[in-house]
């Protein structure tokens, strides 16, 4: 690794140069973002046949998406807080995916199985949940909890160890890991799982094992919004306050480096995709017991690949993923308003989505630009890519 | 060090957009490419071709234009949650917006807004969202909505909702979804303001069999449907083999499924459709194939005119949808079993707006133009008048109720042996 760190940065400390380049090159990107967003709005409108045109239908957009993420001042006046509520709960699983995501990258290992992680993590949440539906509701959460956790974690471990003791690359063994449990959640929740009497495929209810409504987050404040937060101090913990931690960022740095230094890389590898996988199959748990609270053929969202922007965005550092899945998350919430208000399709989600992972993937270019008088102060600005960025 | 750094950058972005590719083919969601002017010819299938004539049960289909007879109610606001896809699915979602939009017109309303959730733990939300924005009508598309559709309508008893295909509706005594589908609540008393409107699949297939009977030379018609699983499916091919036995008594009509769960054979899987199908016809030997399948029906059709005998498509006028009049992949299709989605949810928003649509679940057959026939397009010189006669007397017989299309015992269920 060229790139020598100041002392502070090795143990997550912060420098002003270090938060400057935290901070303005994801806000250089989501600003942009927003701008290229709003350019298509206006370039597609004419394209609708029997469509007024609006040169402002990209600000009415804008507004509709905000006031679904946040509400308005008339609701707080109100102490109706369900928008701010509603963003909390679509961050929660992005901040564990992103947490998923981002401890990869820390090891140097792109885990972009986090959709599958996140799938049978759901599936163990849901398995689990139904059989303790009715036992008392600490030991049906813990138990579901866990059991999500140890799916996710078995579909983290699989690549891993492929990894480290076959050399197949994690990218393509957790892209197939994720087609694995997809349809692996189609015979289930078709097959054994089906409640026998409907006439679709869909699963019991988990009962009692569903997470608690935090009462000052009425009306579906649950308790994985709680452990996301509590996560992400963890996972931040475990970085940088443990040796663990510690030997993942050097595996990362360099593994060649990490070995000669006496540790094991190939540990390193398995143990950083099953804690990896564990994250993820956190954020199935989180959706199932949190929001569905039972299972559809059609359960299976974009969490997954949501949650590698979210990690990008943040440059995998476990507290700056929490304002980076806020983001994100308040963008979903906000999706539907805008389809209301603006008769903009959702879609326009995923187009400011794909423009910000666009932009990070590329964001030596942009940092190159920002930091062109500075970068004599930076030492050798060359990361190639954020993924290897966030590995230092 | 520099060189493995850009390799892996590389790695990086290669690994995203495989990623995001494969994100998206893993989703039921059928292409963006879905251009809405097809379908919509489709549906309201109003076409006044000169084939028209000869299958005069089609043009019953064009409904739904905005009649004087409508009870005007312009203040009601109409939303729409459809299933995780586009709006443009050519399926469900595309069908009941229209509908919903062809309601609204009728009614003096402003057109109807829609949300298409972006996932399975958004469907509740999205149905709040028009509850925030006090909305008189929801209508909610598809089974997977159910449960939180019957859920909003327990909350919100002055807004009207409407699912579509969430049959039979299965509450707990006191309103609430029932997830163990013991269904100990009389949904029609306990949501006054929830209807599920189904379809009898039947009626259309058996249509769809007298067709058959009459296009078919060796006396030998078949039907795949996509899975045992799927009552609807089933009604299809039982009405389908009853309507073909009414005109040809002898005739043998083989019924088969490609498999037996809900997995993506059944209804997203056009390949594997093509190969069963191409297996199911050297074995027996049908000259009619009528598909019951979904996409995996496309399939099937294409196996179908690939073997050269004639294909019966379902749900829409696949002829228009698929565009077998310029493509020959599909140019064996000689009409399709129709089920009107798009003049259901019309007619059900219209009769919310009059106050006299009913709670529960509500049918839609031949006497509420509910289903039926498509055009036969091209292959109208196929067809003399007597099909149209036998065609019409068939659906005055299911008006009046004399004519049934279904066996009186296990209609829907898979296991009962075709008479």
């Amino acid at each position: 690794m060229s790139a020598p760190a100041p002392a502070p940065r090795a143990r997550g400390g912060v420098s002003r140069a270090r938060v400057w380049s935290l901070v303005a090159v994801p806000l250089a990107v989501i600003v942009g973002s927003a701008v290229l967003g709003a350019a298509v709005i206006l370039l597609s409108e004419p394209l609708i046949p029997g469509r007024q045109f609006d040169p402002l239908l990209w600000l009415t957009a804008y507004e509709a998406m905000i006031q679904g993420a946040i509400g308005d001042p008339q609701e707080w006046a109100a102490l109706d807080f369900h928008s701010l509520v509603s963003t909390l709960v679509n961050t929660a699983p992005l901040v564990f995916g992103g947490l998923a995501v981002g401890f990869g990258f820390k090891a140097g290992l792109f885990n972009i199985g986090a959709q599958g992680q996140f799938l049978v993590g759901a599936l163990g949440a849901v398995i689990v949940g139904v059989w303790l539906h009715d036992a008392p509701a600490p030991l049906a959460i813990a138990g579901a909890t866990i059991a999500g956790m140890a799916f996710g974690a078995a579909w983290g471990f699989v690549p891993g160890f492929l990894k480290a003791f076959a050399g197949a690359h994690e990218v393509v063994s957790t892209i197939m890991m994720n087609y694995v449990a997809i349809q692996l959640l189609a015979a289930l929740v078709s097959g054994p799982l089906k409640v026998p009497r409907s006439p679709q495929a869909i699963t019991f209810d988990v009962g009692n094992a569903a997470f608690p409504v935090i009462p000052f987050l009425q009306p579906n404040g649950h308790l994985g919004i709680l452990l996301a937060l509590i996560a992400a101090v963890g996972v931040w913990w475990v970085l940088y306050r443990t040796t663990w931690g510690f030997e993942v960022r050097a595996t990362g740095a360099s593994p060649d480096a990490s070995r000669y230094a006496g540790m094991r890389p190939r540990l390193i590898t398995v143990a950083t995709m099953t804690f990896s996988g564990m994250l993820a199959g956190l954020a199935g748990v989180c959706v199932l017991l949190g929001v569905t609270k039972s299972m559809t053929s059609s359960f299976g969202t974009t969490v997954g690949f949501d949650s590698i922007a979210v990690a990008l965005l943040a440059r995998s550092n476990p507290l700056a993923i929490v304002p980076a899945a806020l983001l994100f998350g308040g963008m979903r919430a906000g999706a539907g308003l805008m389809q209301i208000q603006a008769e903009i399709p959702a879609e326009l989600v995923d187009v400011i989505q794909a423009v910000i992972l666009l932009a990070l993937v590329t964001s030596p270019v942009i940092r190159r630009l920002l930091h062109a008088d500075t970068r004599g102060s930076h030492g050798t600005e060359t990361a190639a890519s954020p993924a290897a960025e966030a590995a230092r | 060090m520099h060189l493995s750094k850009r390799l892996f950058a590389l790695g990086t972005t290669t690994a995203i957009l495989i990623s995001a590719c494969g994100g998206t083919a893993a989703t039921p969601s059928p292409s963006a490419a879905a251009s809405s002017a097809a379908p919509s010819a489709a549906a309201s299938s109003a076409a006044p071709s000169a084939a028209a004539s000869s299958a005069a049960p089609s043009a019953a289909a064009s409904s739904a234009a905005p009649s004087a007879s409508a009870v005007q109610a312009p203040n009601l606001k109409i939303g729409v949650v459809t299933d995780i896809g586009t709006l443009n699915d050519k399926g469900y979602n595309e069908y009941t917006f229209k509908g919903a939009t062809d309601g609204a017109m009728a009614i003096g309303a402003a057109a109807p807004q829609s949300i298409v959730p972006k996932d399975a733990s958004e469907y509740a939300a999205d149905i709040k969202q028009f509850v925030d924005q006090k909305y008189d009508i929801i209508v909610t598309v598809g089974f997977n909505l159910t449960n939180d559709t019957v859920a909003a309508a327990k909350a919100n008893p002055k807004i009207h909702f409407v699912g579509v295909d969430q049959s039979p509706v299965c509450v707990d005594p006191q309103g609430n979804p029932d997830t163990t589908f013991a269904c100990k609540g009389d949904a029609k008393t306990l949501l006054p303001n929830y209807t599920s409107l189904y379809f009898a699949e039947d009626q259309a297939g058996y249509l769809a069999g007298i067709v058959a009977a009459y296009a078919s030379k060796n006396k030998s018609i078949g039907a795949i449907g996509g899975t045992t699983l799927c009552a609807p499916c089933v009604r299809y091919i039982q009405g389908y083999d009853m309507g073909a036995k009414s005109v040809t008594p002898d005739i043998k009509v083989t019924a088969a499924y490609v498999t037996n769960d809900f997995s993506a054979a059944a209804f997203n899987d056009p390949a594997g459709g093509k190969a069963f199908a191409t297996t199911f016809i050297s074995t027996n030997k049908p000259d009619v194939l009528f598909q019951v399948a979904g996409k995996t029906g496309n399939g099937i059709l294409e196996a179908a005119c690939q073997k050269g005998i004639y294909g019966i498509g379902v749900d829409v006028d696949q002829y228009v949808s698929l565009g077998a009049a310029t493509d020959p992949t599909y140019g064996c299709i000689i009409t399709s079993a129709e089920k009107h989605v798009e003049s259901a949810t019309s007619q059900a928003i219209q009769e919310i707006a009059a106050g006299t649509l009913s709670a529960g679940d509500v049918l839609f057959n031949a006497n509420n133009d509910g289903i039926g026939v498509s055009d036969f397009h091209d292959k109208a010189s196929m067809f003399g008048p007597e099909v149209t006669q036998a065609l019409n007397t068939a659906l005055a017989g299911m008006k009046s109720g004399a004519l049934k299309t279904c066996p009186a015992t296990g209609c829907g269920d898979a296991k009962t042996p075709l008479p």
